[in-house]
């Protein structure tokens, strides 16, 4: 396997051998350790010293169902600490393919204003070439795409940034290609699209062409994991064809989350939007029928997948508007702004994607703005304008563009729901106490994907706490976030936990497919431990960087200010926060 | 969408309670809406002291058919777990039931609120209803 080095301050090159220290690593457990180990915790996220690392999972590139996900990692301009975001897409599984472990970006080009592309190659060993991508920026994704395509061919995969990124926001994401070549998988979360357009880097085509594919040690093991891994999700519930992420997408959990009081709504002043059903899966899901005359189920986002949660919103002559539609989405930019025209949040969700912006801190912040006085609530055409004074830059776009956190000081406003600079994601604290120590605590800032329940077996690091107590829930958050951070490593996508969760061979076959590829014998335990490594790793480097326990928090107004309906605040102890990184 | 009412208080019955019921996905259907798969909202009529599995009787729904299930807010069910179905009803209680096609991941209702029947089932488990289904109380 190979670590490719790109520096962008020369436009030069270096292909190595993957360092014995990365050799069992992937994904986030590579992107954290090798920005620890390399990146200065106090330099400036938009400067020289950042580095941009890419990284597939362990399995990303094999045949192991629903397992093309790219992390990346680096110093996030938003939280301003460690960064893991990661996406399903074809460009993971052709690095995997490629043989290509690690993809570093570092440096920064002298002038201004300037972009390149690169274009990854198989020649024998991974080849770097450059190309000029300035003609490219200040340019709609969608205006995009389709010009890489025709430049190097239609066997491609194609990872860029958007005008968000150009324009340097906090709140700009790395977009990589749907499965229709389209500029849609976002690693949205926490500015990497900034950082890498502060090293003047447009493009990164990768052309799997000759590559020989991804090397497994013990294939027989792999090929049992696998097997199992595929029953698992063809079979449960959540993840089986048809079943509910299929038929409804994420989006199922908006009707779900309205009806136990835990979606925010109107800026986190309300845990139930009484526009929920109106933009809810089983919403989309008929709208579709009607408009396109039949059931629509969903598709995969990225080769290999078996659940297939992507979905698609079609407008009134049967046409797209957007896909896919996420229910952070959906929340984000309809109940958190009290928004229920379907169409609109849409729309919302499709800018969003043409521009570059992350959609969960895209929602949060105009909700922030809408406190503010800026538009009304519920102002749709009002909150499709702001996004595109966004895209374009304009001074009111700019502020917008930095982030909720720095809208809501902009502003004077109090109710600003941001931890360590990110805004949350569509779970209500106050309703929903376990996700609240998680997204307090989490490295990544306020984060729904950090604390994932994969197997049975976490219960046994309870000992002997009640897990409904606050000592109970924080040992929980403790072995979710390091369950959750090895599988970002796996290059499988989250939402095999639903499936592994219930299905005990389903989990075996997930240790039995990364034994198969390392030819190592990991147990569970293992798991849970390298899990624990990583999140070290990513603690250590924030704390470097002055973000400590004392920023393990969760906004003040969410202690103080009762949620309706069930008036309940945030009453976690400090002192259960910290006892879930002080017992690591 | 339009609000469908079902079983209307008569004025001069005032022993009854109204339940403000929601039914969502295919479990629409039980609103008298036998084409509507988005949700239904609708106020039942059940005598005074009525219970859950009184509401379920008058909708005529399967309890088989429902899984995650809230009463004001707090979680009362869910796919194989039922200890609500002797709750009593309030007048003016929101009962909302979802089909078994929805979903709702454990990390994302750790901590939420429950009816005491819920809670006690909870407590009493292994695995603090870990998972997303469960064949039966039993297993629970």
């Amino acid at each position: 396997m190979f670590f490719v080095r790109v520096n962008m301050t020369d436009r030069t090159f270096k292909v190595e051998e993957t360092p014995a220290a990365y050799k069992y690593l992937g994904g986030r457990g590579l992107t954290s350790n090798v920005i620890a180990n390399e990146v200065s915790p106090l330099c400036h996220a938009l400067g020289p010293n950042n580095k941009l690392v890419f990284s597939p999972g362990i399995l990303t590139g094999t045949s192991a169902p629903t397992s093309a996900r790219i992390s990346i990692g680096g110093k996030s301009p938003l939280t301003g600490g460690i960064k893991e975001s990661n996406a399903g897409t074809s460009w993971a599984a052709d690095l995997g393919v490629m043989n290509i472990q690690g993809l570093v970006i570092e440096g920064q080009p002298a002038e201004k204003g300037q972009y390149w592309g690169i274009s990854v190659i198989w020649d024998g060993k991974p080849k770097v070439e450059f190309f000029d991508a300035t003609q490219y920026t200040g340019k709609v994704l969608s205006e995009i795409y389709p010009a890489m395509y025709a430049k190097f061919s239609d066997k491609v995969s194609v990872c860029s940034i958007g005008m968000a990124a150009e324009h340097g926001y906090s709140n700009s994401g790395v977009v990589f290609n749907d499965m229709k070549k389209r500029p849609t998988r976002y690693s949205g979360r926490g500015g990497l699209g900034a950082v890498m357009a502060s090293k003047g880097l447009k493009f990164i085509v990768l052309n799997r062409a000759g590559a020989p594919g991804m090397q497994i040690v013990d294939k027989a093991l792999f090929e049992e994991g696998r097997k199992e891994m595929i029953s698992a999700l063809r079979t449960h519930a959540v993840t089986k064809p048809k079943g509910a992420l299929n038929s409804y997408g994420t989006a199922v959990l908006i009707n779900i989350l309205n009806e136990a009081g835990g979606l925010p709504t109107r800026n986190f002043s309300s845990g139930r939007f009484k526009g929920a059903p109106m933009i809810a899966g089983e919403a989309i899901f008929e709208s579709n029928k009607t408009r396109k005359g039949k059931e629509v189920y969903n598709h995969s986002c990225s080769p290999g997948c078996i659940i297939q949660c992507s979905n698609t919103v079609y407008d009134a002559q049967g046409e797209e508007i957007t896909s896919c539609l996420e229910y952070e989405s959906a929340w984000s930019l309809g109940a958190d702004c009290e928004i229920d025209n379907l169409d609109d949040v849409a729309l919302m969700n499709a800018l969003c994607n043409d521009y570059g912006l992350d959609t969960i801190e895209t929602g949060t912040t105009i909700a922030v703005a809408m406190e503010a006085g800026v538009i009304p609530f519920g102002d749709s055409k009002g909150a499709i304008n702001l996004i595109h004074e966004m895209g374009k830059g304009t001074p009111q776009g700019r502020i917008l563009g930095a982030g909720t956190a720095t809208t809501g000081r902009v502003y004077g406003m109090t109710r600003v729901p941001v931890v360590k600079g990110q805004s949350m994601p569509a779970y209500e604290p106050r309703a929903i106490k376990g996700i609240g120590i998680t997204y307090a605590t989490s490295t990544m800032g306020a984060d729904h994907t950090a604390g994932y329940t994969i197997a049975p077996e976490i219960m046994g690091v309870m000992g002997k706490q009640d897990p409904l107590s606050s000592e109970g829930k924080a040992a929980l958050s403790r072995a979710f976030q390091a369950t959750t951070a090895f599988l970002d490593s796996t290059g499988h996508c989250l939402f095999i936990a639903f499936a592994i969760l219930d299905i005990a061979s389903g989990y075996q076959g997930m240790v039995d497919e990364i034994n198969g590829v390392f030819g190592t014998s990991w147990t569970a335990e293992d798991i849970l431990k390298q899990g624990g490594d990583i999140l070290k790793v990513e603690r250590k480097f924030n704390e470097e960087a002055g973000i400590g326990k004392e920023a393990d928090r969760v906004p003040e107004f969410m202690k103080t200010e009762p949620l309706p309906p069930h008036n309940t605040v945030f009453d976690v102890s400090d002192d259960t926060l910290d006892s879930v990184f002080g017992e690591l | 969408m339009k609000l469908a009412y079902f079983l209307p208080l008569e004025a001069d019955n005032m022993q009854e309670t109204q339940i403000d019921t929601w039914l969502y996905g295919v479990l629409a259907r039980y609103g008298g809406e036998p084409q509507n798969r988005t949700f239904v909202n609708l106020q039942v009529a059940l005598p005074a002291g009525g219970l859950m599995r009184d509401l379920l009787a008058t909708l005529q729904m399967d309890t088989a058919e429902r899984g995650i299930t809230f009463i004001n807010g707090d979680l009362s069910a869910m796919p194989g777990v039922q200890p609500d179905m002797d709750h009593p009803l309030k007048d003016g209680d929101r009962v909302a039931f979802f089909h078994l096609q929805s979903m709702w991941p454990f990390q994302y209702r750790h901590g939420v609120g429950m009816i005491d029947e819920m809670q006690t089932a909870i407590n009493g488990s292994e695995n603090i209803g870990l998972h997303h289904t469960y064949r039966s109380m039993k297993m629970f």
